[in-house]
Protein backbone atom coordinates (compact mmCIF):
# COMPACT_ATOMS: atom_id res chain seq x y z
CA UNK A 1 0.00 0.00 0.00
CA UNK A 2 1.24 3.58 -0.67
CA UNK A 3 2.05 5.87 2.44
CA UNK A 4 2.52 8.38 0.43
CA UNK A 5 0.35 9.11 -2.92
CA UNK A 6 1.11 12.78 -4.65
CA UNK A 7 -1.28 13.34 -8.01
CA UNK A 8 -0.72 16.53 -10.41
CA UNK A 9 0.80 18.52 -7.36
CA UNK A 10 1.36 22.34 -8.68
CA UNK A 11 2.75 24.95 -6.12
CA UNK A 12 3.42 28.54 -7.31
CA UNK A 13 4.94 30.73 -4.37
CA UNK A 14 2.60 34.06 -3.96
CA UNK A 15 3.69 36.85 -6.57
CA UNK A 16 5.79 34.20 -8.26
CA UNK A 17 5.49 34.70 -12.05
CA UNK A 18 6.63 30.36 -12.94
CA UNK A 19 5.39 27.29 -10.75
CA UNK A 20 8.23 25.52 -8.39
CA UNK A 21 6.60 22.37 -8.34
CA UNK A 22 4.76 21.69 -11.56
CA UNK A 23 2.37 18.75 -11.87
CA UNK A 24 4.07 16.27 -9.80
CA UNK A 25 3.45 12.93 -9.45
CA UNK A 26 4.76 9.83 -7.73
CA UNK A 27 4.05 7.07 -4.89
CA UNK A 28 5.83 5.84 -2.18
CA UNK A 29 4.84 1.96 -0.61
CA UNK A 30 5.21 1.62 3.22
CA UNK A 31 8.72 1.23 4.82
CA UNK A 32 9.89 2.26 1.15
CA UNK A 33 13.51 4.20 1.52
CA UNK A 34 12.64 7.14 -0.93
CA UNK A 35 15.21 9.50 -2.42
CA UNK A 36 13.94 12.65 -3.92
CA UNK A 37 17.11 13.90 -5.50
CA UNK A 38 17.80 17.38 -7.56
CA UNK A 39 19.84 20.34 -7.89
CA UNK A 40 19.32 23.66 -5.94
CA UNK A 41 16.02 25.23 -6.71
CA UNK A 42 14.73 22.06 -7.96
CA UNK A 43 11.37 21.98 -5.41
CA UNK A 44 12.60 19.51 -3.38
CA UNK A 45 11.90 21.45 -0.26
CA UNK A 46 9.06 22.61 -1.50
CA UNK A 47 7.23 19.49 -1.87
CA UNK A 48 8.23 18.39 1.51
CA UNK A 49 6.66 21.19 3.08
CA UNK A 50 3.34 20.85 1.26
CA UNK A 51 3.82 17.05 2.15
CA UNK A 52 4.22 18.09 5.52
CA UNK A 53 1.36 20.36 5.82
CA UNK A 54 3.56 23.44 6.53
CA UNK A 55 2.88 24.67 3.23
CA UNK A 56 -0.32 24.73 0.71
CA UNK A 57 -0.54 23.66 -2.49
CA UNK A 58 -1.82 25.66 -5.42
CA UNK A 59 -3.42 22.19 -6.71
CA UNK A 60 -3.33 18.66 -6.99
CA UNK A 61 -3.42 15.69 -4.45
CA UNK A 62 -1.36 14.33 -1.84
CA UNK A 63 -2.44 11.84 0.60
CA UNK A 64 0.04 10.30 3.68
CA UNK A 65 -0.89 7.88 5.36
CA UNK A 66 -4.05 7.39 3.86
CA UNK A 67 -5.12 10.75 4.98
CA UNK A 68 -5.06 14.32 2.76
CA UNK A 69 -3.01 17.05 3.34
CA UNK A 70 -5.61 19.88 3.17
CA UNK A 71 -8.69 17.97 4.58
CA UNK A 72 -7.11 15.51 7.27
CA UNK A 73 -3.81 17.80 8.15
CA UNK A 74 -4.53 16.90 11.77
CA UNK A 75 -4.12 12.86 11.15
CA UNK A 76 -1.27 13.84 8.56
CA UNK A 77 0.59 15.48 11.26
CA UNK A 78 0.47 12.95 13.46
CA UNK A 79 1.77 9.67 11.23
CA UNK A 80 4.94 12.09 10.19
CA UNK A 81 8.32 13.71 11.60
CA UNK A 82 10.72 15.61 9.90
CA UNK A 83 13.93 17.21 9.99
CA UNK A 84 13.98 20.22 8.07
CA UNK A 85 16.19 22.02 5.69
CA UNK A 86 16.37 25.00 7.86
CA UNK A 87 17.42 24.41 11.59
CA UNK A 88 15.06 25.21 13.69
CA UNK A 89 15.99 24.33 17.60
CA UNK A 90 15.15 26.58 20.09
CA UNK A 91 18.08 28.54 20.22
CA UNK A 92 17.20 29.98 24.01
CA UNK A 93 16.42 27.11 25.43
CA UNK A 94 18.84 23.29 25.99
CA UNK A 95 18.47 20.91 24.02
CA UNK A 96 16.93 18.51 26.44
CA UNK A 97 14.61 21.05 26.83
CA UNK A 98 13.32 21.36 22.56
CA UNK A 99 13.14 17.47 22.88
CA UNK A 100 10.93 17.44 25.72
CA UNK A 101 8.62 20.54 24.26
CA UNK A 102 8.30 18.29 21.04
CA UNK A 103 7.78 14.95 22.74
CA UNK A 104 4.99 16.76 24.85
CA UNK A 105 3.66 18.50 22.21
CA UNK A 106 3.57 14.49 20.05
CA UNK A 107 1.08 13.49 23.17
CA UNK A 108 4.15 10.83 24.42
CA UNK A 109 4.22 12.59 27.92
CA UNK A 110 2.55 14.77 30.06
CA UNK A 111 4.59 17.64 30.45
CA UNK A 112 6.67 18.58 33.29
CA UNK A 113 9.10 21.83 34.16
CA UNK A 114 12.29 19.88 35.31
CA UNK A 115 14.17 17.29 33.49
CA UNK A 116 13.93 15.12 37.14
CA UNK A 117 10.36 14.82 37.09
CA UNK A 118 9.54 13.65 33.73
CA UNK A 119 8.88 9.94 33.01
CA UNK A 120 11.71 7.28 33.79
CA UNK A 121 10.62 6.16 30.29
CA UNK A 122 11.40 9.49 28.76
CA UNK A 123 14.44 10.28 30.22
CA UNK A 124 16.30 6.74 28.73
CA UNK A 125 14.77 7.36 25.65
CA UNK A 126 16.44 10.81 25.18
CA UNK A 127 19.40 9.60 26.89
CA UNK A 128 19.42 6.70 24.68
CA UNK A 129 19.20 8.04 21.38
CA UNK A 130 21.52 10.87 22.50
CA UNK A 131 24.18 8.58 23.09
CA UNK A 132 23.65 6.87 19.74
CA UNK A 133 23.93 9.69 17.45
CA UNK A 134 26.95 10.85 20.32
CA UNK A 135 25.67 14.01 21.75
CA UNK A 136 24.58 12.60 24.88
CA UNK A 137 27.36 15.34 26.67
CA UNK A 138 25.14 17.91 25.17
CA UNK A 139 21.97 17.28 25.99
CA UNK A 140 21.72 19.77 29.00
CA UNK A 141 23.72 22.96 27.37
CA UNK A 142 22.12 25.62 25.34
CA UNK A 143 21.36 24.57 21.91
CA UNK A 144 22.88 28.65 20.89
CA UNK A 145 26.45 27.09 22.47
CA UNK A 146 26.18 24.14 20.80
CA UNK A 147 28.21 23.57 17.17
CA UNK A 148 26.03 23.49 13.69
CA UNK A 149 26.30 19.77 13.59
CA UNK A 150 25.36 18.91 17.18
CA UNK A 151 22.23 20.87 16.78
CA UNK A 152 22.01 18.73 13.63
CA UNK A 153 22.23 15.47 15.84
CA UNK A 154 19.39 16.58 18.32
CA UNK A 155 17.05 17.62 15.55
CA UNK A 156 17.60 14.16 14.46
CA UNK A 157 16.73 12.78 17.98
CA UNK A 158 13.71 14.71 18.39
CA UNK A 159 12.84 13.61 14.75
CA UNK A 160 12.58 10.31 15.97
CA UNK A 161 11.43 10.54 19.92
CA UNK A 162 7.37 9.98 18.66
CA UNK A 163 8.47 7.29 16.23
CA UNK A 164 6.94 8.71 12.95
CA UNK A 165 5.54 6.66 10.82
CA UNK A 166 7.16 8.60 7.99
CA UNK A 167 10.06 10.16 8.35
CA UNK A 168 10.91 13.20 5.86
CA UNK A 169 14.41 14.17 5.84
CA UNK A 170 15.66 17.47 3.94
CA UNK A 171 19.12 17.48 3.53
CA UNK A 172 19.68 16.11 7.52
CA UNK A 173 23.82 14.99 7.25
CA UNK A 174 23.94 18.82 5.53
CA UNK A 175 27.06 20.37 7.84
CA UNK A 176 27.64 16.57 9.54
CA UNK A 177 31.36 15.07 9.39
CA UNK A 178 32.38 11.94 7.71
CA UNK A 179 31.98 10.26 11.13
CA UNK A 180 29.16 11.60 12.06
CA UNK A 181 27.27 10.85 8.87
CA UNK A 182 28.14 7.49 8.80
CA UNK A 183 26.53 6.95 11.85
CA UNK A 184 23.98 8.54 11.47
CA UNK A 185 22.76 6.55 8.41
CA UNK A 186 23.66 2.87 9.88
CA UNK A 187 21.35 4.37 12.66
CA UNK A 188 18.66 5.17 10.22
CA UNK A 189 19.10 2.05 8.55
CA UNK A 190 18.13 0.75 11.93
CA UNK A 191 15.32 2.84 12.54
CA UNK A 192 13.88 1.98 9.09
CA UNK A 193 14.94 -2.29 9.63
CA UNK A 194 13.06 -2.14 12.96
CA UNK A 195 10.36 0.36 13.02
CA UNK A 196 9.32 -0.26 9.12
CA UNK A 197 9.73 3.73 9.28
CA UNK A 198 9.17 4.91 5.76
CA UNK A 199 12.18 7.45 4.48
CA UNK A 200 11.81 10.64 2.23
CA UNK A 201 14.90 12.10 2.00
CA UNK A 202 16.42 14.71 -0.08
CA UNK A 203 19.98 15.32 0.21
CA UNK A 204 23.25 16.64 -2.15
CA UNK A 205 25.07 13.66 -0.78
CA UNK A 206 24.30 11.02 -3.93
CA UNK A 207 26.10 8.28 -2.11
CA UNK A 208 23.50 8.66 0.57
CA UNK A 209 20.97 7.17 -2.16
CA UNK A 210 22.86 4.39 -2.64
CA UNK A 211 20.96 2.32 -0.74
CA UNK A 212 17.47 3.44 -1.43
CA UNK A 213 14.38 1.20 -3.02
CA UNK A 214 13.53 4.47 -5.36
CA UNK A 215 15.31 7.29 -6.68
CA UNK A 216 13.38 10.16 -8.16
CA UNK A 217 15.29 12.85 -9.85
CA UNK A 218 13.50 16.46 -9.94
CA UNK A 219 14.41 19.38 -12.07
CA UNK A 220 12.77 22.90 -12.40
CA UNK A 221 9.87 21.44 -10.59
CA UNK A 222 9.41 18.46 -13.15
CA UNK A 223 9.69 15.06 -12.46
CA UNK A 224 12.61 13.48 -14.75
CA UNK A 225 13.50 10.15 -13.19
CA UNK A 226 12.17 7.91 -10.92
CA UNK A 227 13.32 4.17 -10.61
CA UNK A 228 15.35 2.05 -8.26
CA UNK A 229 18.84 3.17 -8.60
CA UNK A 230 20.43 0.47 -10.44
CA UNK A 231 18.36 1.24 -13.38
CA UNK A 232 19.12 4.52 -13.01
CA UNK A 233 23.16 3.51 -13.15
CA UNK A 234 21.86 1.29 -16.35
CA UNK A 235 20.55 3.69 -18.09
CA UNK A 236 23.30 5.87 -17.57
CA UNK A 237 26.38 3.13 -17.97
CA UNK A 238 27.75 4.37 -14.57
CA UNK A 239 29.31 2.50 -12.06
CA UNK A 240 27.67 4.81 -8.70
CA UNK A 241 24.97 6.79 -8.78
CA UNK A 242 26.41 10.24 -8.12
CA UNK A 243 27.93 9.93 -12.07
CA UNK A 244 24.85 8.93 -13.23
CA UNK A 245 23.28 11.42 -11.63
CA UNK A 246 26.02 14.34 -12.72
CA UNK A 247 25.30 12.78 -16.14
CA UNK A 248 21.91 13.06 -15.99
CA UNK A 249 22.26 16.91 -14.85
CA UNK A 250 25.06 17.83 -18.10
CA UNK A 251 22.73 16.39 -20.59
CA UNK A 252 19.70 17.90 -18.87
CA UNK A 253 21.55 21.16 -18.97
CA UNK A 254 22.48 20.64 -22.79
CA UNK A 255 18.75 19.83 -23.99
CA UNK A 256 17.59 22.87 -21.97
CA UNK A 257 20.59 25.22 -23.68
CA UNK A 258 19.13 23.70 -26.97
CA UNK A 259 15.81 24.83 -26.69
CA UNK A 260 14.46 20.86 -26.34
CA UNK A 261 12.21 19.71 -23.57
CA UNK A 262 14.37 18.09 -20.48
CA UNK A 263 15.12 14.34 -20.37
CA UNK A 264 11.19 12.92 -20.03
CA UNK A 265 10.27 10.73 -17.17
CA UNK A 266 10.40 7.08 -18.12
CA UNK A 267 7.51 5.23 -16.74
CA UNK A 268 8.96 3.80 -13.46
CA UNK A 269 8.61 -0.42 -14.16
CA UNK A 270 9.56 0.43 -17.81
CA UNK A 271 12.96 0.46 -19.59
CA UNK A 272 13.17 3.65 -21.79
CA UNK A 273 13.15 3.13 -25.79
CA UNK A 274 16.61 4.52 -26.15
CA UNK A 275 19.27 4.14 -23.55
CA UNK A 276 21.53 7.32 -23.56
CA UNK A 277 25.24 7.18 -24.51
CA UNK A 278 27.58 5.72 -21.35
CA UNK A 279 30.21 7.99 -20.98
CA UNK A 280 29.84 10.68 -18.21
CA UNK A 281 30.20 13.69 -18.52
CA UNK A 282 30.05 13.49 -22.81
CA UNK A 283 26.87 15.81 -22.51
CA UNK A 284 27.61 19.05 -21.03
CA UNK A 285 25.90 21.56 -23.68
CA UNK A 286 27.95 19.37 -26.28
CA UNK A 287 24.89 17.40 -28.02
CA UNK A 288 23.31 18.31 -31.47
CA UNK B 1 4.01 -10.82 24.15
CA UNK B 2 6.04 -8.44 26.08
CA UNK B 3 7.25 -4.92 24.68
CA UNK B 4 10.26 -5.14 27.05
CA UNK B 5 11.64 -8.35 25.02
CA UNK B 6 11.90 -6.35 21.85
CA UNK B 7 14.78 -4.14 21.87
CA UNK B 8 13.98 -1.00 19.28
CA UNK B 9 17.37 0.98 17.37
CA UNK B 10 17.48 3.05 20.45
CA UNK B 11 17.95 -0.01 22.59
CA UNK B 12 14.89 0.61 24.42
CA UNK B 13 11.41 -1.53 24.26
CA UNK B 14 9.72 -1.85 21.05
CA UNK B 15 11.20 -3.11 18.15
CA UNK B 16 8.29 -3.69 16.02
CA UNK B 17 6.82 0.09 15.13
CA UNK B 18 3.31 -0.67 16.42
CA UNK B 19 4.72 -1.90 19.17
CA UNK B 20 6.43 1.39 20.82
CA UNK B 21 3.64 3.29 22.90
CA UNK B 22 3.79 6.29 21.11
CA UNK B 23 0.67 7.94 22.12
CA UNK B 24 -0.22 7.77 25.77
CA UNK B 25 -2.92 10.61 26.01
CA UNK B 26 -5.97 11.21 24.95
CA UNK B 27 -7.22 13.67 22.26
CA UNK B 28 -8.52 16.51 24.82
CA UNK B 29 -5.53 15.51 27.34
CA UNK B 30 -3.29 16.53 24.25
CA UNK B 31 -4.94 19.73 23.59
CA UNK B 32 -4.41 20.63 26.94
CA UNK B 33 -0.99 19.46 27.29
CA UNK B 34 -0.12 21.61 24.76
CA UNK B 35 -1.49 24.21 25.55
CA UNK B 36 0.66 23.29 29.11
CA UNK B 37 3.67 22.57 26.73
CA UNK B 38 3.68 26.05 24.81
CA UNK B 39 3.40 27.93 27.97
CA UNK B 40 5.95 26.55 29.61
CA UNK B 41 8.52 27.06 26.66
CA UNK B 42 7.67 30.70 26.96
CA UNK B 43 8.00 30.89 30.25
CA UNK B 44 11.22 29.22 30.79
CA UNK B 45 12.88 31.53 27.41
CA UNK B 46 11.14 34.68 30.05
CA UNK B 47 12.93 32.84 33.48
CA UNK B 48 16.40 32.77 31.38
CA UNK B 49 16.24 36.36 30.19
CA UNK B 50 17.19 38.59 33.17
CA UNK B 51 16.54 42.12 30.90
CA UNK B 52 13.21 41.10 29.83
CA UNK B 53 12.11 40.70 33.27
CA UNK B 54 13.62 43.68 34.62
CA UNK B 55 11.86 45.32 31.53
CA UNK B 56 8.73 43.60 33.08
CA UNK B 57 9.07 45.46 36.15
CA UNK B 58 10.27 48.88 35.46
CA UNK B 59 7.21 49.27 33.21
CA UNK B 60 4.58 49.93 35.72
CA UNK B 61 7.46 52.41 37.84
CA UNK B 62 7.38 53.94 34.55
CA UNK B 63 3.72 54.29 33.73
CA UNK B 64 2.00 54.26 37.44
CA UNK B 65 4.68 56.22 38.86
CA UNK B 66 5.32 58.60 36.51
CA UNK B 67 1.81 59.37 34.57
CA UNK B 68 -0.38 58.33 36.92
CA UNK B 69 1.75 60.15 40.23
CA UNK B 70 1.91 63.27 37.88
CA UNK B 71 -1.60 63.10 37.07
CA UNK B 72 -2.93 62.33 40.51
CA UNK B 73 -1.06 65.05 41.85
CA UNK B 74 -1.90 67.67 39.20
CA UNK B 75 -5.99 66.95 38.58
CA UNK B 76 -7.33 64.65 40.98
CA UNK B 77 -9.27 66.87 43.06
CA UNK B 78 -13.01 67.08 42.51
CA UNK B 79 -13.51 63.77 40.87
CA UNK B 80 -16.16 62.39 43.64
CA UNK B 81 -14.07 59.47 43.75
CA UNK B 82 -10.69 57.96 45.08
CA UNK B 83 -8.63 58.82 42.13
CA UNK B 84 -5.64 56.12 43.28
CA UNK B 85 -7.75 53.69 43.41
CA UNK B 86 -9.35 54.38 40.04
CA UNK B 87 -5.45 54.53 38.50
CA UNK B 88 -4.27 51.80 40.52
CA UNK B 89 -6.84 49.30 39.12
CA UNK B 90 -6.89 50.85 35.62
CA UNK B 91 -2.83 50.07 36.06
CA UNK B 92 -3.87 46.45 37.20
CA UNK B 93 -5.63 45.65 34.38
CA UNK B 94 -3.72 47.52 31.51
CA UNK B 95 -0.59 45.39 32.53
CA UNK B 96 -2.03 42.01 32.63
CA UNK B 97 -4.14 42.87 28.72
CA UNK B 98 -1.20 45.07 27.31
CA UNK B 99 2.30 42.87 28.78
CA UNK B 100 0.16 39.48 27.37
CA UNK B 101 -0.91 41.57 24.28
CA UNK B 102 3.31 42.73 23.66
CA UNK B 103 4.23 39.75 24.83
CA UNK B 104 2.54 37.99 21.26
CA UNK B 105 5.27 39.78 19.23
CA UNK B 106 7.58 36.67 19.97
CA UNK B 107 5.60 34.51 17.45
CA UNK B 108 7.46 36.47 14.82
CA UNK B 109 10.48 35.38 16.42
CA UNK B 110 9.83 32.08 15.80
CA UNK B 111 8.77 32.88 12.54
CA UNK B 112 11.92 34.15 12.14
CA UNK B 113 14.16 31.44 13.37
CA UNK B 114 11.78 28.73 11.92
CA UNK B 115 10.96 27.36 14.77
CA UNK B 116 7.14 27.62 14.01
CA UNK B 117 7.62 25.23 11.51
CA UNK B 118 8.27 22.74 14.39
CA UNK B 119 5.10 24.28 16.55
CA UNK B 120 2.82 24.36 13.16
CA UNK B 121 4.24 20.67 12.13
CA UNK B 122 2.78 18.90 15.37
CA UNK B 123 -0.55 17.09 15.98
CA UNK B 124 -2.03 19.70 17.62
CA UNK B 125 -5.01 22.18 17.20
CA UNK B 126 -3.99 25.43 15.93
CA UNK B 127 -6.06 27.08 19.01
CA UNK B 128 -3.79 25.04 21.22
CA UNK B 129 -0.81 26.55 20.45
CA UNK B 130 -2.22 30.34 20.41
CA UNK B 131 -3.85 29.98 23.94
CA UNK B 132 -0.15 28.23 25.01
CA UNK B 133 1.26 31.53 23.68
CA UNK B 134 -1.12 33.48 25.22
CA UNK B 135 -0.88 31.70 28.58
CA UNK B 136 3.05 31.80 28.12
CA UNK B 137 3.21 35.49 27.23
CA UNK B 138 0.39 36.40 30.53
CA UNK B 139 3.42 35.30 32.84
CA UNK B 140 5.43 38.55 32.29
CA UNK B 141 2.04 40.14 32.79
CA UNK B 142 1.75 39.08 36.33
CA UNK B 143 5.04 39.87 36.85
CA UNK B 144 4.05 43.64 35.86
CA UNK B 145 0.83 43.40 37.63
CA UNK B 146 2.67 42.66 40.54
CA UNK B 147 4.79 45.63 40.10
CA UNK B 148 2.07 47.97 39.62
CA UNK B 149 0.85 46.51 43.32
CA UNK B 150 4.48 47.38 44.96
CA UNK B 151 4.45 50.78 43.19
CA UNK B 152 0.57 51.55 44.00
CA UNK B 153 1.71 50.63 47.58
CA UNK B 154 4.81 53.11 47.32
CA UNK B 155 2.50 55.46 46.65
CA UNK B 156 0.14 55.14 49.10
CA UNK B 157 -2.64 53.67 47.01
CA UNK B 158 -3.61 50.40 48.67
CA UNK B 159 -6.74 47.67 47.91
CA UNK B 160 -8.25 45.12 50.21
CA UNK B 161 -7.21 41.74 50.41
CA UNK B 162 -10.87 40.51 48.60
CA UNK B 163 -10.81 43.36 46.17
CA UNK B 164 -7.28 41.84 44.96
CA UNK B 165 -8.24 38.49 45.23
CA UNK B 166 -11.45 39.20 42.64
CA UNK B 167 -9.43 41.23 40.39
CA UNK B 168 -6.70 38.20 40.18
CA UNK B 169 -9.54 35.66 39.55
CA UNK B 170 -10.64 37.77 36.61
CA UNK B 171 -6.61 37.85 35.46
CA UNK B 172 -6.90 34.70 32.95
CA UNK B 173 -10.03 36.58 31.39
CA UNK B 174 -8.11 39.75 30.83
CA UNK B 175 -5.08 38.58 29.64
CA UNK B 176 -6.78 35.82 27.34
CA UNK B 177 -8.42 39.16 25.77
CA UNK B 178 -5.22 41.22 25.25
CA UNK B 179 -3.97 38.09 23.71
CA UNK B 180 -6.25 37.21 21.07
CA UNK B 181 -6.55 40.91 20.25
CA UNK B 182 -2.53 40.66 19.51
CA UNK B 183 -3.49 37.33 17.17
CA UNK B 184 -5.34 40.02 14.55
CA UNK B 185 -1.29 41.51 14.12
CA UNK B 186 0.46 38.47 14.55
CA UNK B 187 -2.01 37.30 11.29
CA UNK B 188 -1.31 40.34 9.60
CA UNK B 189 2.31 41.23 10.01
CA UNK B 190 5.45 39.01 9.73
CA UNK B 191 7.97 41.31 10.23
CA UNK B 192 9.34 42.34 13.75
CA UNK B 193 10.16 45.59 13.32
CA UNK B 194 6.49 46.56 12.02
CA UNK B 195 5.07 44.24 14.45
CA UNK B 196 6.23 45.42 17.61
CA UNK B 197 5.32 49.08 16.03
CA UNK B 198 1.74 47.88 15.29
CA UNK B 199 1.43 46.61 18.71
CA UNK B 200 2.74 49.87 20.06
CA UNK B 201 0.26 51.63 18.44
CA UNK B 202 -2.41 49.82 19.84
CA UNK B 203 -1.80 49.51 23.03
CA UNK B 204 -0.85 52.91 23.51
CA UNK B 205 -3.55 54.89 22.73
CA UNK B 206 -5.70 52.25 24.10
CA UNK B 207 -4.19 52.93 27.26
CA UNK B 208 -6.57 55.95 27.30
CA UNK B 209 -9.15 54.99 24.75
CA UNK B 210 -10.47 53.10 27.85
CA UNK B 211 -9.92 54.95 30.49
CA UNK B 212 -7.16 53.45 32.18
CA UNK B 213 -5.62 56.44 33.83
CA UNK B 214 -8.04 59.33 33.04
CA UNK B 215 -11.84 58.65 32.94
CA UNK B 216 -13.56 58.75 29.38
CA UNK B 217 -17.32 58.73 30.81
CA UNK B 218 -17.29 62.85 29.46
CA UNK B 219 -15.76 60.98 25.79
CA UNK B 220 -17.86 62.00 22.60
CA UNK B 221 -17.83 61.16 18.84
CA UNK B 222 -14.97 59.13 17.35
CA UNK B 223 -13.27 59.09 20.52
CA UNK B 224 -16.20 57.32 22.68
CA UNK B 225 -16.37 54.83 19.08
CA UNK B 226 -13.42 53.88 19.63
CA UNK B 227 -13.40 53.53 23.77
CA UNK B 228 -16.09 51.27 22.97
CA UNK B 229 -14.77 48.92 20.40
CA UNK B 230 -11.39 48.55 22.27
CA UNK B 231 -11.74 45.24 24.43
CA UNK B 232 -9.64 46.59 27.41
CA UNK B 233 -12.94 49.34 27.94
CA UNK B 234 -14.82 46.89 29.36
CA UNK B 235 -11.74 44.79 31.25
CA UNK B 236 -10.59 48.06 32.87
CA UNK B 237 -14.85 48.22 33.31
CA UNK B 238 -15.13 45.10 35.00
CA UNK B 239 -12.42 45.11 37.15
CA UNK B 240 -13.31 48.53 38.50
CA UNK B 241 -17.41 46.98 38.94
CA UNK B 242 -16.27 44.33 41.28
CA UNK B 243 -13.80 46.21 43.21
CA UNK B 244 -16.25 49.13 43.77
CA UNK B 245 -19.02 46.69 44.34
CA UNK B 246 -21.60 47.79 47.03
CA UNK B 247 -19.79 51.67 47.37
CA UNK B 248 -21.52 55.01 47.82
CA UNK B 249 -19.25 56.40 44.92
CA UNK B 250 -19.82 53.00 42.40
CA UNK B 251 -22.03 54.96 39.95
CA UNK B 252 -19.29 57.63 39.42
CA UNK B 253 -17.02 55.32 38.94
CA UNK B 254 -18.02 52.43 36.63
CA UNK B 255 -19.96 53.25 33.23
CA UNK B 256 -21.32 49.68 32.32
CA UNK B 257 -23.36 46.89 34.10
CA UNK B 258 -20.80 44.31 34.81
CA UNK B 259 -22.92 41.73 32.46
CA UNK B 260 -22.76 43.82 29.72
CA UNK B 261 -18.77 43.79 30.44
CA UNK B 262 -18.52 40.45 30.24
CA UNK B 263 -20.58 39.63 27.33
CA UNK B 264 -18.52 42.22 25.01
CA UNK B 265 -15.18 40.79 26.43
CA UNK B 266 -16.12 37.72 25.75
CA UNK B 267 -17.43 37.95 22.06
CA UNK B 268 -14.47 40.49 21.05
CA UNK B 269 -12.27 37.99 22.59
CA UNK B 270 -13.40 34.80 21.01
CA UNK B 271 -14.00 37.07 17.49
CA UNK B 272 -9.79 37.78 17.58
CA UNK B 273 -9.20 34.81 18.56
CA UNK B 274 -10.70 32.40 16.12
CA UNK B 275 -9.84 35.35 13.07
CA UNK B 276 -6.78 36.19 14.40
CA UNK B 277 -5.77 32.35 14.82
CA UNK B 278 -7.20 31.57 11.32
CA UNK B 279 -5.24 34.69 9.81
CA UNK B 280 -2.28 33.31 11.51
CA UNK B 281 -1.83 29.81 10.47
CA UNK B 282 -2.89 30.77 7.06
CA UNK B 283 -0.38 33.56 7.17
CA UNK B 284 2.49 31.28 7.27
CA UNK B 285 1.14 28.03 5.07
CA UNK B 286 0.16 30.52 2.27
CA UNK B 287 3.43 31.63 1.19
N1 LIG C 1 8.94 31.54 -0.13
C1 LIG C 1 9.20 31.50 -1.45
N2 LIG C 1 8.66 32.42 -2.27
C2 LIG C 1 8.89 32.38 -3.60
N3 LIG C 1 9.64 31.47 -4.21
C3 LIG C 1 10.20 30.51 -3.46
C4 LIG C 1 10.02 30.47 -2.05
N4 LIG C 1 10.70 29.42 -1.56
C5 LIG C 1 11.28 28.84 -2.62
N5 LIG C 1 11.00 29.48 -3.76
C6 LIG C 1 11.44 29.11 -5.12
O1 LIG C 1 10.97 27.81 -5.41
C7 LIG C 1 11.95 27.07 -6.12
C8 LIG C 1 12.19 25.75 -5.43
O2 LIG C 1 12.77 25.99 -4.17
P1 LIG C 1 13.08 24.83 -3.15
O3 LIG C 1 13.46 25.44 -1.87
O4 LIG C 1 11.94 23.88 -3.15
O5 LIG C 1 14.34 24.13 -3.82
P2 LIG C 1 15.19 22.88 -3.33
O6 LIG C 1 15.05 21.83 -4.38
O7 LIG C 1 14.84 22.50 -1.98
O8 LIG C 1 16.67 23.46 -3.40
P3 LIG C 1 17.94 23.27 -2.42
O9 LIG C 1 18.62 22.05 -2.87
O10 LIG C 1 18.77 24.46 -2.71
O11 LIG C 1 17.44 23.21 -1.04
C9 LIG C 1 13.17 27.96 -6.23
O12 LIG C 1 13.17 28.53 -7.50
C10 LIG C 1 12.94 29.04 -5.20
O13 LIG C 1 13.47 30.25 -5.61
MG1 LIG D 1 15.77 22.51 -0.21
Amino acid sequence: MAVIEVENLVKRYKRAKQPSVKSVSFEVAEGEFFAFLGPNGAGKTTTISILTTTLSKTSGRVRIAGYDIESEDRQVRDHIGIIFQRPNLDRTLTAEQNIRVHSCLYGMYAYRPLYRAMPAAYRERVERLADVVGVGDALFKPVGKLSGGMQRKFEVVRSLMHTPHVLFLDEPTQGLDAVARHDLWDYLDRVRRQWGTTVFLTTHYIDEAEGADTVCLINRGEIALCCPPQEMKRQFGAADLEDAYVDFLRRDAGFQADGEPAVAAPPPDRAPAEPPAATPAQGAGGRS
Amino acid sequence: MSPALVQGPDGLAGGLARLVPARRLSRAAREVNAVVTVAARDITITLGSPSGLVMGLAMPLLMMGMIGGMLRENMAGGLGFDFGQFMLVGMVVNMLFMMTTMGMVTLVDDSDDNYSAELLVAPVSRYSIVVGKIVGSSFLAVVSCLGVLVVGLAMGITLALWQLLVLLALAPLMCLSGGALSMIIMGAIKNKKTANMAVMMLTFPQMFLSGVIIPISQSSGLLWLLSRLMPMTYCVDLGRAVVWAGQPDYDAVVQFDPAVNLACIAALTALCLVVGTFLYARSEKNR
